[in-house]
C-alpha cells in the first residue's frame, strides 16, 4: 500500500535515465536498472562469494552464497544478490554479521554435501568453516547441483545433452534415461564451467562414449 | 575492412584473479605500436557495467573490431557477441584471448614476466583481427523439386509429406505402379503384406499426386552441385545420360532381405525361406496345417533376428487372417527382446499362434515334421510338430542401390550400417541440415520407423524452402574457391569430408571447385592440402593464422615455444588445467584452431622461420575422437613432412612434436608440455646464422610449392593404412619416396634463395649450399631446360646461372 508521499521519494531517487543510487557497506553506488546488486558489487570492487554463478548463463541463485543483506524502509531482509535487481534507496551489506552467518551455515552444509570437493573445502576454509556438524551421506559425491552444466549445456552450446533428473535429494546430473547423451557433442563446455570439479567424474558417466 | 580497422583491446581484470598475476599495465604498455585505437582496463567485462561501458567505448570511439583478454572464448564468446550484435559487431570481428586459463592461473612467475606472454598473446590476436575480409554471407535460393534417390519405401513417405505442403518431388523407383512397388516390398521388408492396404492407400496418393513424378531408377553416373541446385546425371540403357535438376537430395536406402539358404535343410516343397513363403503368399498359395517359423541367426546380432522375428510374426497373422485352419508358431531365441505390443500378444493368443522362446545354447535339430529346441523356463528339451518349416533368414547390407550414391554423398560404411559423417559441432556452428537420409541402410529398423524417417526428411526439407524464401537460408561457414588459382585437381573433393566441395562430371577435366556451403563444416583441411593454395576458409584464413603466429613469435623469449592446440580435446584439457588449479611452463604460448588439420603446412615452417625454438601440437586422438573426421592424421602428414625438412636442414626433428589428448584429460595435457619443454631445453637454440636462415626459408618456400603439397595431399593418410586401424604395408617405401620428393624440391628452393643474392655457377653453388656439385648437376639441368634458371654466362666451363620465369 504505496502512499503517493511514499511513491514521491522513491521517484526522488530513481533519476530518469533509468540510474539507481544506493548504497553497499555504506558506499554510495550507482548503478543502471535491470543491473543485480552481485555484478553492481563486484564492479565497484565488492567481493561476494559464489559457487552457482557463472557470466556466461542465466544466475538461479541456487547455492545461497552470495546472499547480502539489505536494508529497506527500516526493514532488513537477506537475498541472494545475483538474482536480486538493484534498488533506489537501499542499504547493501555484504559482510554484515547476518550475512556471515549464513554463509557459514551454507558453507557447513556444503561440506557434508559434496565432501568429495577440494574447492568447496578451500572457500570454506577461507570463510573460516573447516568442520561440518552434519552428516556426511556420500563422501564421494562432490556435486552441488548448481545446474551450471546443464544450464551451459543449454545457453551457451545449444546441445542440450545433459540435464538435472530426479527430484529432492535424488536431484543428480543425467542425460535422458540415465544413459549416456546421444547428443553429447564432448565440447568440454560443462567441464570448464563446474564450480566443484564433480563434472571430472560425471562427465564420463554421461557424455557421448 | 584491413587497413582501416579501428580496434578494441578490453583487458579482463576478472575481480583480481587475472590482475593480481597479470600485470595489465604493462600489457598496455607492452602493447605499443600495435594496431589498436583504443584500449581499457575492467574489473568483468562480462558483467552487465562492463558490457555497458564496452558498449560505450566502441559507440564513442566508432570500433568495428574488438579483441577481449578475459577467459575462455568457447564457453564467453557468446555472451560477448549476444550485447555487441546490436551494436554492429558480428561473431568474427571479436576475438578472445584467454588471459586467464592460457596464462595467470597456470603459471607461477612474476606479473611482469606473465604481462610479456599475455601481451604476446594479444599481439597475435590484433594481427589476425587485423586481416579480416569483407565478405557477403552465403544466402542460398531453393526452388525446384526434391530428388529421392535409392528407390527405399521411405521415399514415397517424403515424396506424400512434400506433396502435401506444396513441393514437387522426383522419385526415382524400380516400381513404377503402387501394385509392383507392393509386390517387390517383401524383398526389403517381409511380413509386410500385413500393410499392404494402409500403404497402397499411400502409394496410390503418391503416385496420383501431380506433383510427384515417379521415374524409373536408372545407375547414377554423376551427382553434382550444392543444396538449392543439385544436378543427377542417370545414364539411360541406350548408354546416354540424362541429367535431373532439383533443390534437395534425399536418399531412401533399405537393405535387401538375405533369404536364409534352406537346401541343407532338405524337405523340399515344406522347408522354405521367407522370401519363398511370401512369393507364394502373392501367388495365392498358402501352406496349411502346421507352419513354424524358426528365427535362426544369431551370428547376425540382436537386431537383425528381432527384425527377422516381425517378419515371421506378420507372416503368420497374415497367414491366420486368411486361413483360420492354419497354426503358425514362431520359435525365436530367447536372448532377443521379442518386438511384441500387448496388444500383439492378445491377438496371437486370440488366433492360437504360438510364440515360443528358444535357449540359444543348444540349436534345434530339426526333424522330419519334429523340431526340438530347448526351453529356457524348464531347460528340457521340448518339440514342435511341422508340417511347413520357415526359416526366415536376415536383413543383409544396404542395397547395391548404394554404391552408386556413396561414391557421390558424404555418406560412409561405419559397422555395417551407412551413415552421415559423425561430426558432432556446436548446433550454431551447422547450417541446416541439408542432406537427409533415410531408409534400414542407415540402420535395421521396421517399416514404419522408415516411413517415419521418410516423413521427417520431407520435414527437413520442407524447413530449408521456408527458410529460402525468407532469406534466411545462409551458410555459417563460408570457404571460397579462388577460380583464377584453382587448377581443378580435385583433391579437396576427395579429403573434405563433409561434402563441402562439390563434385564434378566424370570427363569433365580440372574445372575448378565449387563450394557447398551449406554443407561445409569448417574443418579447413580443404584449403591446407590445396597445392595451389586456391582455398580460403573465411575470417580463419591461413594468412591470419600465419600474422597471428609471426606476431607471437616476435615477442618469444629464447626458450619458449608454440603450441596449436585443436578446439576439441586440446583446448578444453589446456583450459581443464587451469580450472582444476593444475601449473605448467609458461614457455609454451597457446593458438587455438578450430581442428589440427587446417594447419597449413607453411604454418609449420613460417615458425620455424621466424625463430621459435619448437613447436607443440595437441589434438584429439585418432580417427574417432576427431571432430572433422581425419583432420588430426592430415596433421600428422604435414607434420611429418616438416620433421623431414628440418632433418634434411640439419636440425633436430623433435623440435616438432604432436600430441593427442581428450577432452577432460587436463593432466595428460600438462605432462605433454612438460616433456617437450624438457627436450628442447636440451637442444640448443635455433642458429640465426645466414646459412642457417637460407635454410629455412627454403624449407618454407618448399612447403608453398604445388608438387610438396599435391604429393602430401595424395598421401594423407597413415602409412597406407586403409581404413585407419593399423596396417602398415609398404610403409617404408612410402616414406622413402615422400624424403625424395621432398629432398628434391627442398633443394630447389635452395638454389633459387642463392641465385636470388647473385648468378653462380654450379662449383660456387655447391659451396654456398655445402652440397657436393654431383649431387647439384641434375635439378639444374632440369631447372635449365624448364627455363626456371637462365644461362647468364660462363666461367671455366661452368654455366652461371641465374633466375629465370619461376
Amino acid at each position: 500500500m504505496a502512499t503517493k508521499k511514499a511513491k514521491k521519494e522513491k521517484a526522488k531517487k530513481t533519476e530518469g535515465n533509468g540510474l539507481v543510487r544506493f548504497s553497499i557497506n555504506g558506499q554510495a553506488v550507482e548503478a543502471r536498472e535491470g543491473w543485480t546488486i552481485l555484478e553492481t558489487a563486484r564492479q565497484q570492487g565488492f567481493d561476494i562469494p559464489t559457487l552457482c554463478f557463472h557470466p556466461a548463463v542465466q544466475p538461479i541463485g541456487s547455492c545461497r552464497l552470495c546472499v547480502v543483506e539489505i536494508l529497506q524502509d527500516g526493514r532488513s531482509r537477506v537475498a541472494a544478490s545475483c538474482i536480486t535487481p538493484v534498488q533506489a534507496g537501499v542499504e547493501v551489506l555484504t559482510h554484515s554479521e547476518e550475512v556471515t552467518n549464513v554463509r557459514r551455515w551454507v558453507l557447513e552444509m556444503l561440506l557434508a554435501n559434496c565432501p568429495a570437493s577440494r574447492q568447496i573445502r578451500e572457500l570454506a576454509k577461507a570463510h573460516g568453516v573447516t568442520s561440518t556438524r552434519f552428516t556426511v551421506e556420500h563422501p564421494e559425491d562432490a556435486c552441488l547441483r548448481c545446474g551450471l552444466c546443464t544450464r551451459a549445456c543449454d545457453e551457451v552450446v545449444g546441445t542440450r545433452a545433459i540435464t538435472m533428473g530426479n527430484r529432492g535429494v535424488f536431484k543428480e546430473v543425467t542425460a535422458p534415461y540415465h544413459r549416456h547423451s546421444e547428443v553429447c557433442i564432448r565440447c568440454g563446455t560443462c567441464l570448464y564451467v563446474c564450480p566443484t570439479g564433480a563434472m571430472e567424474y560425471l562427465f564420463p558417466q554421461v557424455s557421448a562414449p | 575492412m584491413n587497413n582501416q580497422a579501428t580496434t578494441g583491446v578490453f583487458l579482463c581484470e576478472c575481480g583480481g584473479q587475472i590482475s593480481s598475476r597479470i600485470d595489465l599495465a604493462q600489457v598496455r604498455d607492452l602493447l605499443q605500436g600495435e594496431p589498436w585505437s583504443h584500449l581499457a582496463i575492467y574489473p568483468y567485462p562480462c558483467l552487465a557495467p562492463g558490457l555497458e561501458a564496452i558498449k560505450e567505448d566502441i559507440q564513442a570511439q566508432g570500433l568495428d573490431r574488438v579483441l577481449i583478454g578475459g577467459c575462455s572464448s568457447r564457453v564467453m564468446k557468446k555472451r560477448f557477441v549476444k550485447e555487441l550484435t546490436p551494436l554492429g559487431l558480428k561473431s568474427h570481428q571479436i576475438e578472445m584471448i584467454n588471459l586467464k586459463d592460457h596464462v595467470a592461473a597456470v603459471h607461477e612467475a612474476p606479473p611482469p614476466e606473465l604481462a610479456r606472454k599475455a601481451a604476446a598473446l594479444i599481439a597475435g590476436g590484433l594481427a589476425s583481427l587485423k586481416l579480416l575480409e569483407r565478405y557477403e554471407p552465403v544466402s542460398l535460393a531453393f526452388e525446384g523439386p526434391a530428388l529421392i534417390l535409392g528407390g527405399g519405401i521411405s521415399g514415397f513417405a517424403a515424396a506424400r509429406e512434400l506433396a502435401r505442403h506444396g513441393m514437387e518431388s522426383i522419385i526415382f523407383s524400380k516400381a513404377l505402379t503402387p501394385e509392383r512397388v507392393l509386390d517387390e516390398l517383401h524383398y526389403t521388408f517381409p511380413g509386410c503384406r500385413l500393410f499392404c492396404g494402409d500403404l497402397a492407400e499411400l502409394l496410390r496418393e503418391v503416385f496420383a499426386d501431380p506433383r510427384v513424378q515417379v521415374l524409373p531408377d536408372q545407375p547414377v553416373e554423376y551427382i553434382i552441385g550444392g543444396v538449392g541446385d543439385y544436378r543427377v546425371g542417370l545414364k539411360q540403357p541406350d548408354g546416354s545420360i540424362t541429367e535431373v535438376g532439383g533443390a534437395a537430395i534425399i536418399t531412401a536406402l533399405d537393405r535387401d532381405f538375405v533369404p536364409a539358404d534352406v537346401t541343407y535343410i532338405g524337405g523340399r516343397e515344406r522347408v522354405l525361406n521367407l522370401l519363398e513363403l511370401d512369393e507364394r503368399l502373392v501367388e495365392g498359395q498358402t501352406p496349411s496345417g502346421k507352419v513354424v517359423f524358426w528365427v535362426n541367426s544369431p551370428q547376425h546380432g540382436k537386431e537383425a533376428q528381432e527384425f527377422a522375428t516381425l517378419a515371421a510374426w506378420r507372416d503368420s497373422l497374415l497367414l491366420v487372417r486368411e486361413n483360420p485352419h492354419v497354426k503358425p508358431t514362431v520359435l525365436y531365441p530367447a536372448d532377443i527382446a521379442l518386438p511384441l505390443t500387448g496388444a500383439d500378444l492378445r491377438e496371437a493368443r486370440a488366433h492360437g499362434i504360438g510364440l515360443q522362446a528358444y535357449a540359444p545354447e543348444v540349436h534345434p535339430v530339426v526333424q522330419s515334421g519334429y523340431l526340438s529346441f530347448v526351453s529356457p523356463s524348464d531347460r528340457l528339451e521340448h518339440e514342435l510338430e511341422w508340417d511347413t518349416l520357415v526359416v526366415p533368414g536376415v536383413p543383409g547390407g544396404p542395397s547395391p542401390k548404394a554404391q552408386e550414391l556413396v561414391r557421390w554423398l558424404p555418406i560412409y560404411p561405419e559397422n555395417g550400417n551407412l551413415k552421415k559423417s559423425h561430426i558432432k559441432f556446436w548446433p550454431d556452428q551447422l547450417p541446416d541440415e541439408s542432406l537427409f537420409f533415410t531408409g534400414t541402410a542407415g540402420g535395421i529398423c521396421d517399416l514404419n520407423e522408415v516411413l517415419q524417417q521418410g516423413k521427417k526428411a520431407a520435414r527437413g526439407v520442407l524447413n530449408l524452402r521456408e527458410k529460402a524464401r525468407q532469406g534466411r537460408l545462409v551458410s555459417p561457414v563460408v570457404v571460397h574457391v579462388d577460380k583464377d588459382l584453382c587448377e581443378g585437381c580435385g583433391l579437396c573433393t576427395e579429403i573434405c569430408p563433409c561434402g563441402g566441395i562439390e563434385h564434378v562430371k566424370p570427363g569433365s577435366g580440372p574445372v575448378p571447385r565449387e563450394t557447398d556451403n551449406h554443407l561445409c563444416s569448417g574443418g579447413g583441411t580443404c584449403a591446407a592440402t590445396c597445392p595451389h593454395e586456391a582455398i580460403k576458409v573465411l575470417n580463419n584464413t591461413a594468412q591470419q593464422l600465419e600474422a597471428r603466429v609471426k606476431a607471437i613469435v616476435s615477442r618469444m623469449d629464447e626458450h619458449d615455444f608454440l603450441g596449436f592446440v585443436c578446439g576439441w580435446g586440446g583446448l578444453s584439457s589446456a583450459e581443464q588445467a587451469a580450472v582444476k588449479g593444475l601449473t605448467y611452463p609458461k614457455n609454451i604460448h597457446l593458438i587455438w584452431v578450430n581442428c589440427l588439420g587446417s594447419i597449413d603446412p607453411s604454418i609449420l615452417s613460417l615458425a620455424f622461420l621466424n625463430g621459435v625454438k619448437g613447436v607443440m601440437l595437441a589434438g584429439c586422438t585418432p580417427t574417432h575422437s576427431c571432430h572433422y573426421h581425419y583432420g588430426v592424421d592430415h596433421c600428422w602428414y604435414r607434420v611429418n613432412a616438416m620433421k623431414k625438412l628440418l632433418s634434411l636442414a640439419g636440425l633436430e626433428r623433435r623440435r616438432l612434436a604432436m600430441g593427442y589428448v581428450e577432452v577432460n584429460e587436463p593432466e595428460n595435457f600438462v605432462r605433454m608440455v612438460e616433456s617437450h619443454l624438457d627436450t628442447l631445453e636440451k637442444l640448443p637454440p635455433l642458429p640465426k646464422d645466414e646459412q642457417t636462415m637460407a635454410k629455412l626459408w627454403a624449407i618454407h618456400a618448399t612447403m608453398h610449392r604445388p608438387r610438396v603439397r599435391w604429393v602430401l595431399g595424395t598421401s594423407l593418410r597413415r602409412p597406407t593404412e586403409k581404413e585407419f586401424p593399423g596396417s602398415q604395408f609398404n610403409a617404408v617405401e612410402t616414406d622413402e619416396t615422400m624424403l625424395e620428393v621432398l629432398k628434391e624440391e627442398y633443394t630447389v628452393s635452395r638454389i633459387f634463395k642463392a641465385l636470388t643474392e647473385r648468378p653462380l655457377s654450379p662449383p660456387d653453388l655447391a659451396r654456398a649450399l655445402a652440397e657436393p656439385v654431383k649431387n647439384l648437376t641434375p635439378i639444374l639441368t632440369d631447372l635449365a631446360k624448364e627455363g626456371r634458371i637462365i644461362t647468364k654466362g660462363w666461367e671455366k666451363g661452368y654455366p652461371i646461372y641465374a633466375l629465370g620465369k619461376l
